[in-house]
Formats: C-alpha cells, sequence, structure tokens
C-alpha cells in the first residue's frame, strides 16, 4: 500500500529529526521510538497486497490457492521480531537515561560532554 | 562433525542456567561461564582439525527441519573457520582476563558477554539476512549493557552514544533487509540471485553504510571514540575485536551484492578512515582513546584490504586479510589488556612499566606488532596488500596507506619511546607471576609472534639463515645470566662462526658481497672488542647486537626482495632498539624509527615496482639481469638514502649517533650506513647493466655532492665530539653517493674504496671518542683539551685516522681523494669535482678541531687524574690504524680486486703495475708515497730532536684573566664555538633549516590531526549528526 509506505516514511523522518533537534535525552529516545515504528509500518507495507486476505489456511483459503489469496507473511513474520527488538533497545535507552539522570539531575543531553576528541 | 548450532546452543542454555547455578556458588558459576567459552573454542578447533586433515572444505546446516531458504541455514567455510577461531578464542582468553571483574559484578555480566558471543557467532554463521540483523541487535544490545562493567565514570554516556548510533545503524540495516526481500524475493545469501540495479540498489546501500557505521567508518565514529576510552579494557578489546571482526564478516559476505563503484567507494572510505584516525591519534594522550584512533584504523585498512584484494588468487588474499586481522586480534587485544594492567590513563604515565621488565619487553613487541614489523603477521600481509595494489595501480589508495601507517609509527613509538626513556619511581602492581592478566598478557604475546612465524613458515620458504637474526637475539638472552664479558666474547665467536657460515657454506656470488661482508661482519667483530669493556649488566645488549649483524649479512645473500626487505626490518628493529639504550636517546631513536620506517615504505614500494625475480640466487647477481623501471629506481634510491643519511633526510643522523651509548656509535656510523650504501649499489647495477638513467643519477650526484659539502660545514660548528663525527659521516657517505652516480668504473672504485676506508677509520674515531667519554665524561670538546699526555695512545689512533680522513699523503684517504678526482675529471663532472674539494678543505677544520681541542692545549684541572683509555678500547682502535697503514702502504692489495669487481659492470681504465696505480690523469704509487711521506716526517723529527733545546711549558695558571675569574672559564677558550667567524662567514646559510622544514611538517601534521578530532564534539546529537550526513553524502557522492 503506497499509503502506508508514506506514512511510515514520514514516521521515519519525523523520529530521525526528533532524534537530531531534540536535546532531552527521553525525547530523543522518543524520537527513536517514532523512527522505529516508522520502519515497522514500512516492513509491513511491502508485505501488503491489496485485495488479499490474512495469510491463514483455513476455510476460507484453501491450501490449492493460498498462493493467490494471501498476502505475503514474511515481512509480517519479521516485523514481529523487529518490534521485540526495538522493545529491548527502548527500554535499554530508557534504563541509561534514568542512571544518567541519577548522575547529574539533567536530561539534556548537552550536558555529558566530558569524552571528546 | 560438531554441529555449528552448539556455538549458539550451549551460551544461551548458559545463560539462561547461570542464575541459578549462581545460587549454588559464584565460583562455580564463573567456571560454567570459562567452560562454554572454552567449550566453544574446542568445537571450533574440532572444525579446524577436520578441515585440515580430512579434505572438507565447508559445512552447511539447516534448521528447524527445513532446507533453506525455507529455514535458516548456517554455514562453516574455510573463512567463517579463521574468523570464528580468533573471536573464539579472544573471548576466552578476555574472560579469564577479566576474572575478578566479571566474578565480583552481578551475575548478568557474565550473562551479557555470553550473549555477545551467541550474537557475534551467529552473526558470523547465519546466511539469512534477517537473522543476522537480529544477531547483531543481540551483540549491540549485551555489548552496550557490559559497557558500563565496573561503573567506569563516564561509562553510562559513552553507553548512550553507542545506542544511538548503534540505533540508527540497525534501522538502515532492517530498512536495506526488507528492501532487498521486496526486490529478489529472498533474504538468504544462497539464494539472492537478483541483480540489483538503479533505484533498487538503495536497497543494498542501506545495508552496507548500516554495517560502515558499525565498523566505525570516518567520520561516523565518534561514539565508538568515547566507548574505547570510557569502558573497562576488557570489554574495549571485546568491542575492537570481536565485534568488529562480526560486523567485517558480514560485510564480506554482501559484498558479492554490491556493484564495484560501491565496493572501490567503500574501500576508498577504508583508507580515508585509516589515514583520519591515525592522523588525529597524534595528539591523543589518553591510552585507551589513542588504542581507540588505532583500532578504527586498523578496521578502515581491514575493510579496504577485503575490498582492494578482490579477485588475486584465494591463498593469497587469505594470507593479506587474515594477516591483518590476526595482527589486530592479536596485538591490539594485548595492548588493551595491557592498558588494564597498567592501568595508568595518561601515556606519560606509562614510564611506570620501565621498572617491570617483562612487561615492558611485552609492550615493546605489541607495539611492534601493531607497526607491521617483521616477523609479525601485520609486516607480511601489508607488504602483499601494497603488491596487490601496485599491480592494480591503486597508487592514491598505496599513497594514503603509506602515510597514514607513519602516523602510527609516529604516535606508537613516541608512546614506547617515552615509556622506556624516563625516570619514574612509580611500579605496577602485579601480584606474583600467575596473575591471570598477566597470564593471559603473556600468551596472547607469544601467540602473536608464533603466528608470525607460521605465516613466514608456511608462505614463504625462506632459507634457515633469514631466521638468524632472531634466533640470534633468543640465543644471546638465554646466556643472561653469564657475566658481561664472557657474553661478549660468546657474541664475538658467534659473529666469528656466522662469518665463515656465510663465506663457506652459504657462499658469496660476487666480490662486492665479500667486500661489504668484511664492512659488515668483519668490521662489526672488530668494534665489538670495544664492548668488551662493559661494566654494566646490558641485559639484552649482546642480544641486539647479534640481531643487528646477522641482519646485515642476510642482506648480502637474500635471494628475494621479500628477503631482503625482512632483514632490513630486523636490522631497522635492532638498531633502534640498540640506540634507545642510550641514556636520553628518547628523541634521538623516535626520529630514527620515523625516518627508517618511512624509508622501509619507500624500498617496499620500490621493491613491489620491480619486476618479478625468477632464479634463487643472492639479489645483486639478479639485479644485473632486472631492468628496474625508473619509479623503482627513484623510490629505491631514496628509500636507501634515508638510511645512509643524505642531505635532507639526514637529521636523524646526529642526534642518533650523539645520543645511542658510546660503543653503539661506531657500529651505527661505520657499518649501519652502509648498508644504505650496499642497497643504493643493488639499484645502481641494475641500472648500468641496463639502460642506464643517466638523469636520474646526475641529480643524485648533486645530492652527495651538497651532502658531502654540508656534512663537512655542519661538523665544523659542532660543540659535541660525536655529532662531530656523526656530521663527518654524512659528509663521506655524500662523496660515497656522488661516486657511485658517476657510473664509471673509476668512480665505483673510489665508492668501494671509500666505503672500507670509511668503516675502519670511523670505527677508530668513535672508539677513541668513546675512550675520551669514558675518562672525562663529557662529549663537549672544550671541555676537554691537553689529553695527549694522558691519552696518548688514543692521541695517535685519531691522528692517524683524521690523516686517513683528510686525503693527506701518504694514507689511504689520500689514494680515495684521488681515485674520486679521477674519476670525476674522466667523467666530465667538474664542476662537482670543484664543490668537493671545497668539501674537502672544509673538513679540514672540523678533523683540526677534533685534534686539537680534545688532545692539545692545557689540560682542564678536573681531568689531571685521567688515565689512557682501556685496553678494550685501544685494541680495536690498532687493529683498524694497523689495516689502514697496510693499506696505504700496498694498497695494490686492495685496488686490485676493487676494480675487478668494478670491471664486472664497467670496462677497466686504470692500470696496475707493480706498486704503480695508473689511471688516465696520472699515476698513483702508494708504496712510494708511503716511502717519500715517511722520509720528509723523520727527517726533520731526527733534526728537531737533536738540535732544538728544552721546552718552556706552558700551565694552567701561566694563563691570568685580569682581577676576575670568569663563571666558566672553559667558553671563554679558543677550543669554544672555535669557527664562529666562519659560521659569521656564512650568513644564514649555517643554520640547520632542514631541521626547520621537518620541525614544521611535524607541527602541520599535529596541528591538522587536532584540528580533525575537534569534530568528536562529545555530544551524542552531534555523533547522531555526522552518521546521518555520512549516509547522505556517500549516498549523493555513489550517485544510487
Amino acid at each position: 500500500m503506497i499509503e502506508t509506505l508514506i506514512i511510515g516514511f514520514v514516521l521515519l523522518v519525523i523520529g530521525l529529526f526528533a532524534m537530531l533537534t531534540q536535546k532531552n535525552i527521553i525525547k530523543i529516545i522518543l524520537g527513536f521510538s517514532i523512527a522505529d515504528t516508522g520502519v515497522h509500518i514500512i516492513i509491513i507495507s511491502l508485505g501488503y497486497l491489496k485485495g488479499r486476505t490474512a495469510p491463514i489456511i483455513d476455510s476460507a483459503v484453501s491450501i490449492a490457492n493460498s498462493v493467490r489469496e494471501v498476502i505475503d507473511p514474511i515481512p509480517s513474520a519479521l516485523v514481529l521480531t523487529a518490534i521485540v527488538i526495538g522493545l529491548a533497545t527502548t527500554a535499554l535507552m530508557l534504563v541509561f537515561a534514568a542512571e544518567i539522570y541519577k548522575k547529574k539531575g539533567s536530561f539534556s543531553i548537552d550536558d555529558y560532554k566530558e569524552l571528546k576528541w | 562433525m560438531v554441529n555449528p548450532l552448539y556455538l549458539i546452543i550451549l551460551s544461551l542454555l548458559a545463560g539462561f542456567s547461570l542464575p541459578l547455578i549462581d545460587k549454588a556458588s559464584r565460583k562455580l558459576s564463573f567456571v560454567t561461564f570459562l567452560g562454554v567459552l572454552g567449550a566453544n573454542l574446542v568445537v571450533v578447533g574440532s572444525w579446524f582439525y577436520k578441515f585440515a586433515y580430512s579434505g572438507m572444505d565447508k559445512l552447511v546446516v539447516d534448521t528447524a527441519g527445513f532446507l533453506a531458504p525455507l529455514s535458516i541455514n548456517f554455514q562453516v567455510g574455510y573463512e567463517e573457520l579463521i574468523v570464528l577461531l580468533g573471536v573464539n578464542l579472544i573471548a576466552f582468553f578476555t574472560a579469564i582476563y577479566l576474572g575478578e571483574d566479571l566474578e565480583d559484578k552481578s551475575i548478568s555480566s557474565m550473562i551479557l558477554y555470553l550473549m555477545i558471543m551467541v550474537g557475534v557467532n551467529g552473526l558470523i554463521l547465519t546466511r539469512d539476512l534477517f537473522n543476522s540483523f537480529v544477531f547483531m541487535e543481540i551483540t549491540s544490545i549485551s555489548t552496550i549493557a557490559l559497557i558500563t562493567l565496573g561503573r567506569r565514570e563516564n561509562s553510562l554516556v559513552s553507553g548512550f552514544k553507542y545506542m544511538l548510533a548503534s540505533g540508527i545503524a540497525s534501522i538502515f540495516f532492517l530498512l536495506g533487509v526488507v528492501f532487498v526481500y521486496f526486490f529478489s524475493g529472498s533474504l538468504n545469501l544462497d539464494f539472492i540471485t537478483y541483480n540489483f540495479t538503479d533505484y533498487r540498489l538503495i536497497a543494498i546501500y542501506m545495508i552496507a553504510i548500516a554495517l560502515l557505521i558499525e565498523m566505525k567508518s570516518f567520520p561516523a565514529n565518534g561514539w565508538a571514540l568515547d566507548v574505547y576510552e570510557s569502558t573497562n579494557p576488557g570489554i574495549a578489546a571485546v568491542i575492537s575485536v570481536i565485534n568488529s571482526a562480526g560486523i567485517a564478516f558480514m560485510f564480506y559476505k554482501i559484498m558479492p551484492l554490491m556493484p564495484n563503484s560501491f565496493l572501490y567507494a567503500f574501500g576508498i572510505i577504508g583508507v580515508i578512515t585509516f589515514i583520519a584516525s591515525n592522523l588525529m591519534g597524534l595528539k591523543q594522550e589518553n591510552v585507551q582513546r589513542l588504542l581507540g584512533y588505532s583500532s578504527i584504523g586498523q578496521m578502515g585498512l581491514l575493510l579496504a584490504s577485503i575490498i582492494f584484494t578482490q579477485g588475486i588468487a584465494s591463498e593469497l588474499r587469505f594470507l593479506i586479510i587474515g594477516g591483518f586481522f590476526f595482527n589486530h586480534l592479536l596485538a591490539k587485544t594485548g595492548l588493551f589488556w595491557l592498558s588494564g594492567i597498567v592501568n595508568k590513563k595518561e601515556i606519560r604515565n606509562w614510564n611506570a612499566l620501565r621498572n617491570n621488565k617483562i612487561l615492558l619487553v611485552i609492550f615493546g613487541l605489541l607495539i611492534f606488532a601493531l607497526s607491521g614489523l617483521p616477523p609479525f603477521t601485520g609486516f607480511w600481509a601489508k607488504w602483499e596488500f601494497i603488491k596487490v595494489l601496485v599491480n592494480s595501480q591503486n597508487y592514491l589508495v598505496i599513497t594514503l596507506i603509506l602515510l597514514g601507517s607513519l602516523f602510527e609509527i609516529i604516535y606508537l613509538f613516541r608512546w614506547f619511546t617515552y615509556t622506556v626513556k624516563t625516570e619514574t619511581d612509580n611500579r605496577i602492581a602485579v601480584r606474583g607471576l600467575l596473575n591471570n592478566k598477566l597470564l593471559v598478557v603473556k600468551i596472547i604475546t607469544i601467540l602473536s609472534f608464533v603466528t608470525g612465524l607460521v605465516v613466514m613458515r608456511s608462505f614463504y620458504n625462506f632459507e634457515l639463515t633469514s631466521n638468524l637474526p632472531i634466533l640470534g637475539l633468543l640465543f644471546m638472552l638465554s646466556m643472561t645470566f653469564f657475566p658481561v664479558k664472557l657474553r661478549g666474547f660468546i657474541s664475538l665467536i658467534a659473529t666469528g662462526a656466522y662469518g665463515y657460515y656465510l663465506y663457506k657454506i652459504v657462499g658469496l656470488e660476487n666480490p662486492i658481497q665479500l667486500l661489504f661482508g668484511v664492512i659488515f661482519i668483519v668490521g662489526s667483530g672488530i668494534n665489538i672488542i670495544s664492548t668488551l669493556n662493559r661494566k654494566e649488566e646490558s641485559i639484552g645488549f649482546y642480544g641486539l647486537l647479534l640481531m643487528m649483524i646477522f641482519s646485515f649479512g642476510n642482506l648480502l645473500v637474500a635471494s628475494s626482495y621479500l628477503e631482503f626487505f625482512f632483514s632490513w626490518e630486523l636490522m631497522t628493529i635492532a638498531s633502534f632498539l640498540l640506540i634507545l639504550r642510550g641514556k636520553s636517546a628518547q628523541k634521538a631513536s623516535l626520529m630514527y624509527m620515523i625516518f627508517s620506517m618511512a624509508g622501509a615504505y619507500l624500498l617496499m614500494l620500490g621493491f613491489n615496482f620491480a619486476p618479478e625475480l625468477i632464479s634463487s640466487s643472492a639479489l645483486i647477481t639478479q639485479m644485473s639481469i632486472i631492468n628496474l623501471p625508473l619509479v623503482a629506481i627513484i623510490l629505491l634510491s631514496l628509500g636507501f638514502m634515508i638510511k645512509s643519511g643524505v642531505l635532507g633526510v639526514h637529521i636523524w643522523l646526529p642526534e642518533a649517533h650523539a645520543e645511542a651509548e658510546a660503543d653503539v656509535s661506531s657500529f651505527i656510523s661505520a657499518i649501519l650506513l652502509k648498508a644504505g650504501i650496499y642497497g643504493f649499489f643493488l639499484v645502481a647495477i641494475s641500472v648500468v647493466s641496463n639502460a642506464p638513467q643517466i638523469d636520474v643519477y646526475y641529480w643524485i650526484g648533486w645530492l652527495g655532492v651538497f651532502t658531502a659539502l654540508v656534512g663537512a660545514f655542519l661538523a665544523s660548528f659542532q660543540e659535541d665530539a660525536k655529532r662531530l663525527l656523526a656530521y663527518s659521516s654524512m659528509s663521506q657517505v655524500g662523496y660515497i653517493i656522488a661516486a657511485i652516480s658517476m657510473l664509471s668504473h673509476l668512480g665505483w672504485v673510489s665508492a668501494f674504496y671509500l666505503s672500507l676506508n670509511h668503516m675502519m677509520f670511523k670505527s677508530a674515531l668513535f672508539i677513541a671518542v668513546a675512550g675520551v667519554y669514558y675518562r672525562t665524561h663529557t662529549r663537549n670538546m672544550y671541555e676537554m683539551g691537553g689529553l695527549i699526555k694522558k691519552m696518548p695512545l688514543s692521541f695517535i689512533s685519531v691522528l692517524i685516522s683524521i690523516i686517513a680522513v683528510s686525503g693527506v699523503p701518504p694514507l689511504s684517504g689520500y689514494g680515495s681523494k684521488w681515485l674520486m678526482y679521477s674519476s670525476f675529471l674522466e667523467r666530465g663532472w667538474y664542476l662537482q669535482a670543484a664543490v668537493l674539494f671545497f668539501a674537502s678543505a672544509v673538513s679540514f677544520l672540523y678533523l683540526y678541531r677534533l685534534i686539537h681541542t680534545i688532545f692539545l692545549g692545557q689540560a682542564k684541572y678536573e681531568h689531571k687524574d685521567v688515565k689512557e683509555a682501556p685496553m678494550w678500547f685501544i685494541i680495536p682502535q690498532y687493529i683498524f690504524i694497523g689495516a689502514i697503514m697496510v693499506l696505504s702502504t700496498f694498497p695494490n692489495l686492495l685496488i686490485r680486486p676493487l676494480s675487478a669487481m668494478a670491471g664486472q659492470y664497467f670496462d677497466s681504465n686504470i692500470v696496475i703495475n707493480g706498486y704503480n696505480v695508473s689511471g688516465s690523469f696520472g699515476n698513483w704509487n702508494g708504496n712510494l708515497i708511503m716511502l717519500i711521506t715517511m722520509g720528509v716526517f723523520i727527517v726533520p723529527l731526527f733534526f728537531l730532536m737533536l738540535f732544538v733545546g728544552r721546552v718552556t711549558k706552558v700551565k694552567q695558571f701561566n694563563i691570568v684573566y685580569a682581577a676576575e675569574r670568569p663563571e666558566s672559564p672553559q667558553t671563554t677558550h679558543v677550543a669554544h664555538n672555535m669557527y664562529a667567524h666562519y659560521r659569521k662567514a656564512l650568513g644564514g646559510w649555517g643554520k640547520p633549516r632542514i631541521l626547520d622544514f621537518w620541525n614544521a611538517s611535524a607541527e602541520w601534521a599535529h596541528t591538522m590531526g587536532d584540528l580533525f578530532r575537534r569534530i568528536y564534539s562529545g555530544n551524542g546529537q552531534t555523533y547522531l549528526l555526522h552518521i546521518i550526513l555520512f549516509f547522505v553524502v556517500v549516498f549523493f557522492f555513489l550517485g544510487v
């Protein structure tokens, strides 16, 4: 679906833009989450074929006709894994953010520049 | 055959059960942890064994009961095997290294460590693209969590930056994977047959760029530097080696999908990463960050080597990529571990190491390995890689790689020399020899050394002779328990035996080899006598000395370019370490190393431009059939001239001579410089045997002439006796280079003659000065004076030597000057002859200064108890003096064979008749001249002794200053700043401008490095911006 594909890309760009412009670490993480969601939507859109049904073989879809009637199941399977990984990454980011906050009491990414050059 | 799945399953299983085992005991869980890593290693080892002995070359396993592409399949081929072996080896040892760091913390550290291994092993094994995404994520998530191990300062922040970077990279990767599936219909690398073109390339592009980001390509790598700096050194080693290896291998796997334009651009990115990170490393003070810069650089080099070696024979490619990989793997891990043991953040605090000799040696070996010196794997890989690049005419890549390597040499060796040479009371606290950290560092250093030797044994069929320098070093090190004098005698005997071995057993094919054999081996042997005076322990001294002498000899008999270059580099290592032994030789040895390595790179390049050799006879024989292209002639000549200290690249020479230990300087000046001359002859032989490149040699001739002139002037203005002799050596080398460049019979005869002569008289002079220094403890000549009465034997030897240098009758120098001017006139180089003549006149200034200020005039009060130099200094001097006298009286003994040597390449135009040598411009009868001169000398001597009465001696206090005594009376003496008026007359030309040039270059490079590294602002968002820009810029550059 081209619409969802575009939505996915828009989300991705919004997310990246947020990551680059927001100073607050939590907002940066949110940005990442949005971008990640955008990617997931792009993946599903690529697998979706117009007018077909879910790739579940039951009374509605016979084995013989399945190739012509269902959408490509692989992207859907992939996106599940991607979502889980995205969840893990986001969770880890948030833990780090919380721990970093404990040190200096600031969420601004500009306050953590001791390591450089 | 063990199923590859076990690599994943074992770690996963252990990961889940560790919390349970931990309930029983922490010790038990640590043992389980190590056991799993060990088991992984055993699994990989079993494949290795199978592959090696049962002819198997590939193992593919499908999962979940389906065949690929329906299921995920794992594959182990040769490439996978090598990477897996390296990775699991390092993982196992790093776990031992981390030891209590892991044990004391929560059990999750061990679990995370195992998860990293699941991720990396999976990444290497899997053939499925989406599956590799999963493994990549597993790796980075567990690595990031582990970065905070021990909660070191700032590790949380750097972990967060890492997470941002890897988050973006994984977004790109995932998108790329999905688009690959969308376009090609498959996720399995073995089944993607689709040909990606035009806009569809974006899929491949996104995957590649994600991997490049994870491989820390410049400039999208700021996050990695911060991570290296802040995390536990053991974890830094894991990231630098294990993670990077996984990612690099992933890149290798998807390479077949990429078009050539992509690959070329990515190769260039690798090279740029290499040079940029080494340039920025120049300014680094923090050890772990420095190692980070070096790691990133090495990854760039690895990337470039993977890309630019496509399409060459697989065995060779294996050597290059594997060589770089294992070199980085072992040396970098070792250095990271070492930084954990030393536990000093700043480079300048590492001198604590010098009080722990074993660690210092390990440090040195790892630095050598990282610099790509033999026998470590990086050396072989670099040689072959440059060869491949020369063949494919990638000159830009070559230039960038060699320049980057040079930057790397500079900071690594600055670090090393600084560590060795700065005094400190700090010590490294190491508890016992079996300490786990110490143990693994030792193991990895030995492994690094052994893999280098294994590569040498299995890829090149070098003669045993090639290994002699290393064997000599080890042999003498094993003798350390003997008293120093005995070790000296053993070295002397070993040198003699080696000389016999070369002469009788290996056999010499060309008389020129014999001449240089005499200079290298016999000269060294006699010089060793002067080292017998050593009283201090001198651990390692004789080992290095033998290593250097054997490498000299090996240069003569080397039968391939690589063998020659190998010996050349061993010689460089040995001489560098010998110079480094000098008390304040930090700067001098560093300069020597930098110039030597620059020279070595030119040689490496030059040899690879040369046509292939075909026979196995000595290089000097083969050179006469090899027709060197012009570029090879220039590169090789330049490389050899750096070693000989020709004008412009001579600045290392006075420093190294002056700061080396007294008995080492004579080796450097008299013998080491001749190694460059020998190489220069090799090139010239090829030139005269084929089409002579007269133009090049015309200019080189001028360079030699000016070297002679400038060297003589600079020598005249020195206060330091050894610096004076050093500049004098430079001047003499100038004569030799000029004489060789004439490419004529007479020119070569005089060059041979002068080379041998210079070895003898400069050895005698340096040893004499060493004796004076030994007694007076100063090298400043104006602080000496009047030593003729105290050290008459040294005086006589200096007198005879300087007569020999200056070229007045009757000694050998006269003969060489006669030959030389004849040859210049014959060749028609009148102007050059005139300048050289002037240089000879200038050389009287410094020679006079040398003998006058040291031996004549008033004896200083503080030297009233000075005695003659010890016997061990006198003996070698008189051997050389005796040889000079004999050869001066009977010059034909030498001229005849030298004429025959040059006669191999030119028609002879000198006639030797009895004692008379006649050329086209006159005759020289050395014997007659000796008799006449002796007569002229002896008759007035008798007259004076008979008829002149007693001389009134002027005593020290006969000189009276008006009313007051100056602060430092020596400086009022004529001996101080002796030729001030000449210096004034020269105007600005007396100043060492070339030094200014090199200083400015160094300054400039450092400033550039400093400027570049400012892009790493420390702000996580800036790093993100770099990554996005990297993505966009490369995208537009490729025009996908």
